[in-house]
């Protein structure tokens, strides 16, 4: 039924949002990128691509971090293009889609203003999907009930902090908790509101949504590993949603070792390979520290592999709202991925370039 | 047919020409070659990439020279005072061929740099300067806006006195401490931050202070009216002064802090009143300086950039070919020795001996003795398709492309379409008085074409005048099918002796024995059954018309049988085809004609229905009533022509795939592979089913000329009947006044509706019926346009 009446509000917008999505860099693109030579080698490559002349009118020498600052405007155009055109609920859902965003850039604040960062070089920084008009002001605040007071309460995302004023003071790892518990208020809030739009949109967002709580709780887990954070306040953060609650959360929060990570997600048939050969890491030789470190970016590598093949799947069906989500997410990996080659290409780091995502 | 002359019969024969071209000359000869614009190059390494091609080097430095040349223009363009760039046309070219080539590029190169380099450094600090000057300028507003704000405040100062006593709150007491302040001259005890902030961010500023402080703060902020406009970008932002009191060093730290995150400016302000007119005196004299300054190096921009726009669109277009010519030099090989290029390239064979006279004037201008050397492969690829058009061609020839570009040497259906599309269309459209009109817009398009063609039209007129032929063939032809309607803006002329006189008062004419003798005799205007009349005489004449033109399409294969070699498809499809449509469809005419031609007043019998003759023909073959009998021994040559068109069928469908069978039997017989003979049949198959349905629907298709040419006519009708009907012979002042009003109504909506909207629904079904009706019965398409490496036209496109 719901697909008899989807293409009135929104048909153009998904033909809008598929047609983006074709001009994302395949295989072939990508090994091409990966053959060049020097950056100008790497525009004169991209400006075949959708990208088109987007470097055209930068002056030489090219640096990695324009590449990056140019690619993220054509998206972040993208997505406005996208916002100002939608109507309800999808401009809601598109807002979504920017706090995720905004808590980040938020985050990014109060950390800067903790180690008395620059605020214009943080505001800089800060991701332009997720700027908000009061977004300056926060590096007044030193304390959380003061940054709710002041800035946050007008923001959409004030009822995702409400449940993290009792932290006082400000320091790294209260940031941290905080930003979790932020992230999943703001996980448990979108879950339910696309539920709220009814199948199709339920069913694929749920599924990415899920996996994207699954992989923050697992990531919480790992890292509070020998942290200050105790058991009780490592459980509170996970969110209640994904495949591995309530179960597998449960196991987590009593985990101590990378093992019993893998013992909890056992339980998930997708989730299983993610730690087919990490599980050696601490155990076999003496510098464990050191493996740790490779399997937990081997880890989160597959983990954004993961993602990109979720964000994929979004686009075999029609008629729903996750393919905006996909594509801003595989829009993102794909900046990342560009970025990465680019870099590598700047470094001189031949071998390491195919160590990114590709996409299609 | 004679390839010795262009035509438009058929494209133009082509040849695959391998060039050897020695390096050094390489690319004078394909500048030479850009400039003939005839010559289709191949790509011969397409598993190349584009990075790994040869000229990569040279492309990449014209794409910085071709970034320079953007980065001027646009600078010119943002040059408040328009700085009129000269025309092409107008400039001394620069030459890059030649000895001299290399260096004049070069040159080229160098002089770009130095103007970006100029331009880039005033620009800086042009910019820096008026980032200086929009400082003291919003030094000088706040210092203002502040003196007024205090002054203000000075003159209240009895009224908040009086307040004082009543109040016990602590904000209230500190406004009153400042008044005291004040009132007394004494030193300020206030402390207050005041600067400028954008507009837009006023209220977000004002709330989150309002937060952060809890309320504890004074502001007060007024407009500033000039806007603030970024020399680089040319964006105005407008700005507010604000200033803001509060109590304390936390607060006014916090203050600042906001304020500065938020992007605000903020000024040192002193409290005493004659700190601030000296500051302000300080301000509007260094101010005065700034401006001098800023006013020269803004003369000294404009002054480079006057001198950049003598040569930019020289710079433009040099670069433009210069790309153009290292990408088309990127097509080609490179022999084992690295010293000469080898190129292949599509060429119209009858302009092989003008590209040789190319080739060696590019080897003379370049001053070396190796010419390119030319010859002609034997190829089996189909080479593409080219017509040759004029300006008169040009528009017919785009419209059959746009349906699909025909076969290589296939009988083109553009140069048929010159005379067939304005007529089927004027058949739809027909009216003197509209066709006029765009007979004369036609013209003037035409007339004033050298001018038109210069500027730029934009995309609605642009395309108006690309078919400007089209328009004034349309014309030119809806005044003759006018002329046969008897129709002008609805009403008739009456140039010859009507056949009918009209007693007085009487509604039934009489005939007088004269025959009008061109078009519709104006008798039949007004009548009660003109409408009647008129139309079953354009219905018959729709399928009249639409029969021809079918069998004129069908005709169109015989040519492309003969010149493929497929003569069997001569009795397997084209004999087959035009016996099945002139035997039902065909004869429906000869029907029409014949009852034309009867005059059924004397007739004994009465005059029968064609369409029952043609339904009745199929569903009771032979029976034929004597009542409706139209000639003598009717039955029989129905049952023969339903007949000849029942055989037609199964013939068509099985002698063709009968033969292919035959031949692949021979074949294999031989020895060799068989061919995929299920492809044929189906093909057949389909072929069959499509042209024996698309016979029937296709006439009937062209009912949308009667149609087309009712509704033309009754529109325009009402139109003159809803307007200016009963008010042509005005006998009063306001008869006159709504004569002209009505009349200026009745023009605008004759242009607007009639002529342009009515014009595209004809011009669209006359496309349709020349796509899909006159098409099908012999397009063959699947050609590949020839596009070859041409300067000018590139040039027009950008």
């Amino acid at each position: 039924m719901e697909a008899l009446f989807f293409n009135i509000d929104n048909g153009f917008m998904e033909g809008v949002v598929r047609g983006y999505k074709s001009g994302i860099l395949t295989q072939n693109q990508y090994a091409n990128l990966a053959q060049c030579e020097t950056l100008e080698d790497f525009r004169t490559q991209l400006s075949a691509t959708d990208y088109g002349g987007f470097l055209a009118n930068e002056p030489l020498p090219l640096s990695t971090s324009t590449i990056q600052d140019k690619a993220t405007q054509i998206l972040v155009d993208q997505f406005n293009y996208l916002r100002s055109n939608a109507v309800e609920p999808l401009n809601k859902f598109l807002e979504y889609i920017t706090y995720s965003y905004m808590i980040d850039n938020i985050i990014l604040l109060i950390t800067g203003t903790l180690h008395e960062r620059d605020t214009h070089e943080l505001l800089e920084r800060c991701h332009p999907l997720g700027v908000f008009d009061s977004m300056p002001a926060l590096c007044v605040a030193t304390t959380v009930e003061e940054l709710y007071q002041s800035v946050l309460v007008e923001t959409p995302l004030a009822p995702y902090f409400r449940d993290c004023l009792s932290a006082n003071d400000l320091d790294d790892l209260n940031i941290e908790i905080i930003r979790n518990t932020v992230y999943k208020a703001y996980l448990e809030d979108f879950y339910h509101f696309c539920t709220s739009l009814g199948q199709p949109t339920t069913d694929v967002m749920q599924r990415i949504l899920a996996f994207e709580a699954d992989r923050r709780t697992v990531n919480i887990t790992i890292n509070s590993f020998n942290t200050e954070l105790s058991k009780e306040q490592r459980a509170k953060l996970f969110p209640t949603i994904g495949r591995l609650w309530p179960e597998g959360n449960n196991q987590l929060a009593k985990a101590d070792e990378i093992d019993q990570v893998r013992a909890a997600c056992e339980n998930v048939s997708e989730y299983r390979t993610f730690f087919t050969d990490v599980q050696s890491g601490g155990h076999t030789n003496g510098n464990g520290n050191l493996d740790e470190l490779a399997a937990a970016t081997q880890l989160e590598d597959r983990f954004f592999r993961m993602e990109v093949f979720l964000n994929k799947q979004a686009f075999l069906q029609q008629f729903q709202y996750g393919v905006f989500f996909s594509y801003i997410k595989l829009k993102e990996q794909e900046i990342r991925n560009i970025t990465w080659i680019a870099e590598c290409i700047a470094q001189d780091a031949k071998d390491r370039i195919q160590d990114f995502i590709p996409i299609f | 047919m004679s390839d010795e002359y262009p035509s438009l019969l058929r494209s133009e024969r082509m040849s695959l020409v391998q060039l050897f071209v020695p390096t050094e000359v390489a690319h004078d000869t394909v500048h030479e070659l850009g400039e003939l614009g005839d010559v289709q190059f191949k790509d011969l390494n397409p598993s190349v990439n584009p990075f790994q091609r040869s000229f990569v080097g040279e492309i990449r430095r014209i794409d910085d020279m071709s970034r320079r040349t953007r980065f001027f223009s646009s600078q010119i363009d943002k040059e408040k005072d328009v700085v009129p760039v000269r025309a092409l046309y107008d400039c001394p070219p620069v030459i890059t061929v030649g000895p001299r080539a290399a260096q004049t590029v070069d040159e080229l190169d160098t002089a770009l740099a130095q103007y970006e380099v100029k331009l880039t450094k005033l620009n800086e600090s042009y910019a820096t300067l008026s980032e200086r000057a929009r400082e003291l300028t919003e030094a000088r507003y706040v210092l203002r806006e502040t003196a007024v704000f205090f002054d203000k405040a000075q003159g209240q100062t009895s009224n908040i006195r009086s307040s004082f006593d009543d109040s016990a709150t602590p904000l209230l007491t500190s406004h009153d401490d400042r008044e005291g302040g004040y009132s007394t001259g004494s030193s300020f005890d206030l402390e207050f931050v005041a600067g400028t902030i954008e507009r837009s961010r006023v209220p977000t500023f004002e709330r989150v202070l309002w937060r952060v402080l809890r309320g504890n703060l004074y502001m007060n902020h007024t407009d500033i009216a000039e806007p603030f406009v970024d020399p680089s970008s040319g964006d105005e932002t407008r700005k507010n002064v604000f200033i803001i009191f509060a109590h304390g060093d936390v607060l006014l730290a916090k203050i600042r802090k906001v304020a500065e995150s938020m992007g605000a400016t903020i000024f040192p302000i002193d409290a005493n009143a004659d700190k601030r007119a000296d500051a302000l005196r300080e301000v509007e004299t260094r101010l005065e300086d700034l401006q001098t300054v800023l006013y020269n190096t803004g003369v000294s921009r404009r002054s480079e950039l006057v001198r950049v726009r003598e040569s930019l669109r020289v710079w433009e277009d040099v670069v433009k070919k210069e790309k153009m010519i290292y990408e088309t030099l990127n097509l080609f090989n490179y022999d084992v020795r690295r010293k000469t290029l080898i190129a292949e390239a599509w060429v119209p064979t009858r302009d092989l001996t003008k590209i040789q006279l190319a080739l060696r004037h590019a080897t003379e201008e370049s001053g070396t003795s190796v010419p390119p050397i030319l010859h002609e492969l034997q190829t089996s690829k189909t080479p593409p398709t080219f017509h040759r058009t004029n300006k008169f061609t040009e528009g017919f020839q785009a419209i059959m492309d746009s349906y699909g570009v025909s076969a290589y040497q296939e009988i083109n259906p553009g140069l048929f379409a010159v005379v067939t599309f304005p007529f089927l269309f004027a058949v739809m459209f027909g009216d003197i008085g509209h066709g006029f009109i765009i007979l004369f817009a036609a013209l003037y398009m035409i007339l004033r074409e050298k001018t038109l063609a210069k500027q730029d039209n934009g995309e609605i007129i642009g395309q108006y005048f690309f078919g400007r032929y089209i328009i004034l063939l349309m014309g030119a032809f809806s005044v003759y099918t006018g002329f046969l309607y008897n129709d002008i803006f609805s009403k008739t002329l009456h140039l010859f002796h009507s056949g009918w006189t009209f007693a007085d008062n009487e509604t039934k004419g009489t005939y007088n024995g004269n025959t009008y003798p061109f078009g519709l005799d104006p008798g039949w205007h007004g009548a009660t059954n003109a409408l009647v009349f008129t139309n079953s005489y354009k219905m018959k004449m729709s399928i009249v018309l639409g029969v021809i033109h079918m069998t004129f399409a069908l005709c169109l294969q015989v040519p492309n049988h003969i010149r493929f070699k497929r003569k069997s498809d001569l009795y397997t499809n084209f004999i087959p085809q035009m016996l099945f449509l002139q035997s039902i469809f065909g004869y429906l005419v000869l029907c029409i004609l014949y009852k034309w031609t009867v005059d059924w007043s004397t007739s004994p019998v009465s005059p029968p229905s064609l369409l029952n003759m043609l339904i009745s023909m199929f569903l009771e073959p032979g029976k034929v009533d004597p009542e409706k009998q139209l000639y003598k021994g009717q039955g029989f040559v129905q049952v023969v022509l339903l007949g000849i068109a029942g055989v037609c069928v199964p013939w068509l469908l099985i002698t063709k795939p009968y033969l292919a069978w035959r031949e692949t039997r021979k074949t294999t017989a031989q020895g060799y592979e068989a061919h995929d003979f299920g492809d044929i049949v189906i093909h057949q198959v389909i072929h069959t089913i499509e042209f024996c349905l698309g016979c029937i629907s296709h006439t009937a298709s062209y009912l949308r000329l009667w149609a087309l040419s009712l509704a033309h006519a009754q529109l325009s009708e009402v139109l003159w009947d809803m307007t200016l009907d009963g008010r042509t012979d005005p006998k009063s002042v306001a008869g006159w006044v709504g004569l002209v009003i009505m009349g200026t109504m009745w023009f605008s909506l004759t242009v607007g509706i009639l002529c342009v909207m009515e014009g595209l629904s004809a011009f669209l079904h006359a496309l349709r019926l020349h796509w899909v009706e006159g098409n099908s019965k012999h397009f063959e398409g699947g050609g590949h346009q020839f596009a070859p490496l041409d300067f000018a036209s590139e040039g027009k496109e950008a």
